[in-house]
């Protein structure tokens, strides 16, 4: 009698935390839907205010989706848009563009993009015109094997890269299959070419979305953002030789910190030390 | 002889008159220009040569009463320089005099006689002030031992002189930092200027001789410390916060051993003074409203000046526009004023040369700005004239200065849009060429945000298809190999078994010919004929024609004549099966097959 009615409270628990953990999915579902739904509603509010060309506004419903915590290409990549945009078309009292930091923001805001999806053609053609408007140094040229490398590498993200070596992987094992397998001459040597074509891919881009991966997980680039252009010293102290005045925009790698200051690599080679607020990483 | 030693005198004579005309003799006078009362100063003549003795005539100092004076002191000194001797002389009397009344007097020329000839000196005035609350303490008390006592709090004081303190945004402010002091100074221990956060500054360079100011009532020994041109970036009340600054005064004292002959009677001190300036405050007018649309911040005086390309060019070639500001103003922030080209024209960077000198009264000279283009097509085009206004801050109105416009032709190349004939005005623009104006690129749709995806590469997902798919070709391989080997015993079975279903089939044709059973005696025997070849080379019944078997029995090593009777008796039994008489005797044929199959069995089995 009494194995009986502890199996039914047994029973009874077991189906109580069954409900619960469904209701508590269910909630958390239903926040996520909510938080889903708020984000599709700003996006659109976003492309509408951007298209009217209110882009105080477009950057406002984009900022709310980016900080809703979404990382998606796109965007970022409407972000930065709104921003140049924004800074472009709001004057100053002196009449230069971007006062506030917006170009800043948006060169940024493209290098996220770029970050998330190296792909994306139109990312890079307007981040090429943002930093036509800072004093970014032109960067020290890679090597042409090493430029071809990234070349190729970001014509897509990691993950699709990652895909195309399990195809890779696959059409290798199948075609090895035949090989090993098939009666016909013809057929082994046609096979035994798609083994070696096949196993070349699976490596390379298997490096490519590793690379890719690095990519994406770099975490020491940074872009100056500041209203107009920010000093740069030789040492982590105000008072020391200012070496630089970049611009907002300006793409800078993070190499170490010290209090309030952070050491920075500019692209053509120079090291200095900026104050860590004007300076956001990507 | 005699000709050429008086030309030789001629010439000395000339040179030596003409040495003399040289030596300008310079008679100059010398006093601070302002006084206060009850102090004495000195007024001193020099000349700069030996006068005539006793030529001095000093003017009568009215308004002044003569102390002293006068004292003539001489100097003559020597110099050799890269071998060249050079010396210079001089002579200066000097007077001193105590101020008798307030007022500007003017002390008269005094002249003197150098060589019989006259020089005298230009009037100049000096100004006699009251100072306030004069109670220079110059009581012997014995307070005034201590020398921190002998310099009150208003003998150093530093100001931070602004030349304007209302003014419009970019325009120029000088701001001098000078310490007015009325004891001796001996060095400056530290300067501490505020930051000007608000300004764009700039050092300017300037004499730092020491003059004379009254300030407060009291007379001031002037020095000019630094000297910044100012000019605010932002509009309302902007304070510059306190200087700070460190002197060190030098006092001279008599220690009451007037008359020790070891000490002299006079002792130095040094006394070190903290000073600080007053805050200023600076109201910075913004800009009036209804600014055209081609302001861009220009602050000053200005005049544009534009030098237009070519009236007539090829297409395809380059020239350039240049356009010139010049004037007095905020010239570092200038930007270059857009021009507007023809669409067919591609304009590339704009370079800019400035030529800016900053002076006192602010920054001026001049940039050139230079627009570098390629006509593309040819046509009469006119280029719209480039507008550049600025803010004058005296009138308070905005000045806008346009240029002319300009018709030009661009001739047809003879050939058609091809490469860029690259004149001189590219040559230092390198690679560099860049199509300005160009536009962002429209926003991308996207209806439904992604998250951050995980990383495909290497994670245990991607381990789990490449194992899976490992195991998959494993196992595939396994059974595929396994099916192979099961064919291939079949095959050997059926091959080994070939001869063995003949005999039974040649054995029941046997039968049948015993029987004189014509009908089913053919078929039997073409079985066996079909049926040997078809099991022993594994050939399917479909594929199985007399091509086939020649070409098998040919591959396995039958000759061609043995190959020709197999299928010679096949034809045979084809022939025999339908015809109505056999012309043919049934046990020739059943001989001739069992032969040939026995020949092609022996051959085949070696």
């Amino acid at each position: 009698m009494k194995t009986l009615s502890t199996k039914i409270t047994a029973i009874l628990r077991l189906f109580v935390a069954l409900c619960t953990l469904l209701c508590g999915a269910g909630v958390a579902e239903l926040y996520a839907a909510d938080a889903a739904t708020t984000a599709e509603v700003s996006l659109a509010d976003g492309s509408r205010a951007y298209a009217e060309k209110d882009y105080a506004t477009a950057v406002e419903s984009f900022e709310r989706v980016a900080a809703l915590g979404y990382a998606d290409a796109d965007l970022y990549y409407n972000l930065a848009n709104a921003y140049f945009k924004l800074g472009q078309n709001r004057l100053s009292p002196s009449g230069r563009t971007f006062s506030s930091g917006e170009l800043g923001r948006a060169v940024l805001n493209y290098r996220r993009a770029l970050r998330l999806d190296p792909s994306m053609e139109d990312a890079r053609y307007n981040l090429d015109i943002a930093v036509d408007h800072t004093n970014d140094t032109e960067a020290i040229p890679d090597s042409f094997i090493v430029g071809l490398w990234h070349a190729i590498g970001d014509r897509a993200t990691t993950n699709s890269w990652a895909i195309l070596s399990v195809i890779d992987f696959v059409v290798l094992l199948i075609s090895l299959l035949f090989y090993l397998l098939s009666q016909s001459i013809v057929l082994r040597k046609l096979t035994f070419a798609v083994s070696i074509v096949a196993l070349v891919l699976f490596i390379f881009s298997t490096a490519f979305a590793l690379s890719q991966r690095a990519k994406l997980q770099k975490q020491d680039t940074a872009v100056v953002v500041c209203n107009d252009t920010t000093p740069v010293h030789a040492s982590p102290d105000s008072a020391s030789k200012v070496i630089r005045q970049p611009s907002q925009g300006v793409t800078i790698e993070l190499l170490r910190a010290h209090g309030e200051w952070s050491e920075i690599l500019f692209s053509d080679g120079e090291k200095g030390w900026i104050r860590s607020n004007v300076i956001e990483r990507v | 002889m005699l000709r050429l030693i008086r030309r030789i005198v001629f010439t000395i004579a000339l040179l030596l008159v003409s040495i003399q005309s040289w030596a300008q003799v310079l008679f100059t006078a010398d006093a601070p220009a302002l006084t206060a009362m009850g102090s004495p100063f000195r007024v001193e003549f020099t000349v700069d040569a030996e006068p005539d003795s006793r030529s001095i005539a000093a003017p009568s100092f009215e308004g002044f009463e003569l102390l002293a004076g006068p004292s003539v002191s001489t100097g003559h000194s020597v110099q050799f320089i890269n071998g060249k001797q050079s010396s210079s002389y001089s002579c200066t009397f000097s007077y001193v005099l105590l101020p008798e009344r307030e007022g500007t007097f003017t002390i008269g020329a005094a002249t003197i006689r150098v060589d019989g000839k006259e020089y005298s000196t230009k009037p100049f005035p000096v100004e006699v002030v009251a100072e306030k609350g004069n109670a220079k303490s110059s009581g012997k008390g014995a307070s005034t031992r201590n020398p921190e006592n002998q310099i009150s709090k208003d003998d150093i004081i530093i100001r931070l002189k602004l030349s304007d303190t209302d003014v419009y945004k970019g325009e120029a402010i000088r701001a001098s930092l000078v310490l007015y002091t009325r004891v001796g100074i001996d060095h400056i221990e530290s300067l501490e200027m505020p930051p000007f956060d608000d300004f764009w500054s700039q050092e300017l360079t300037f004499d730092n001789d020491p003059s004379r100011e009254e300030y407060n009532g009291k007379v001031y020994e002037t020095y000019k410390i630094r000297e910044l041109l100012l000019s605010p970036q932002r509009s309302g009340e902007i304070v510059i916060p306190a200087t700070e600054m460190t002197v060190v005064a030098q006092i001279v004292q008599n220690n009451g051993r007037g008359f020790d002959p070891i000490f002299g009677g006079r002792q130095i001190y040094h006394v070190t003074r903290k000073l600080k300036s007053d805050e200023q405050k600076i109201s910075v007018k913004e800009f009036p409203k209804g600014a055209p649309a081609s302001f861009a911040g220009a602050v000053g005086r200005f005049s544009l000046n534009a030098k237009m390309p070519e009236a007539q060019i090829k297409a395809n070639s380059a020239d350039q526009i240049s356009v010139t500001i010049s004037g007095e103003g905020n010239l570092k922030f200038i930007t270059a004023p857009k021009f507007r080209l023809p669409e067919s024209f591609e304009l590339y960077d704009t370079k800019s040369v400035d030529n800016i000198k900053v002076t006192a009264s602010g920054t001026s000279g001049s940039i050139t700005y230079t627009y570098p283009f390629v006509a593309r097509s040819a046509g009469r085009f006119t280029i719209e004239p480039v507008e550049f206004t600025f803010f004058n801050p005296s009138t308070g109105e905005y000045t806008t200065l346009a240029t002319e416009r300009f018709t030009m032709e661009v001739l047809d190349d003879g050939k058609s849009s091809g490469e860029v004939v690259h004149a001189g005005v590219f040559t230092d623009y390198g690679g560099s060429m860049r199509q300005l104006d160009r536009d962002i690129r429209f926003i991308h749709n996207v209806a439904v945000p992604q998250r951050a995806a995980s990383v495909f590469i290497f994670s245990p997902l991607y381990w789990l298809v490449i194992v899976a798919s490992l195991a998959a070709f494993v196992v595939v391989y396994v059974l595929m190999r396994r099916r192979i080997r099961l064919n291939h015993n079949v095959v050997a079975r059926r091959m080994r078994r070939a001869d063995k279903v003949a005999v039974q089939r040649l054995r029941l044709a046997e039968k049948y010919m015993k029987e004189q059973n014509r009908h089913p005696f053919y078929e039997e025997m073409l079985r066996a004929m079909w049926g040997y070849i078809g099991d022993k080379f594994n050939i399917p019944v479909s594929a199985l024609t007399k091509e086939t078997i020649r070409e098998e029995l040919y591959r396995r090593g039958v000759s061609s004549a043995d190959a020709e009777q197999f299928c010679q008796i096949i034809s045979r039994l084809d022939e025999a099966q339908y015809a109505p008489v056999s012309e043919d005797d049934m046990s020739s044929v059943y001989g001739d097959a069992v032969e040939v199959i026995s020949k092609i069995e022996s051959i085949i089995k070696h």
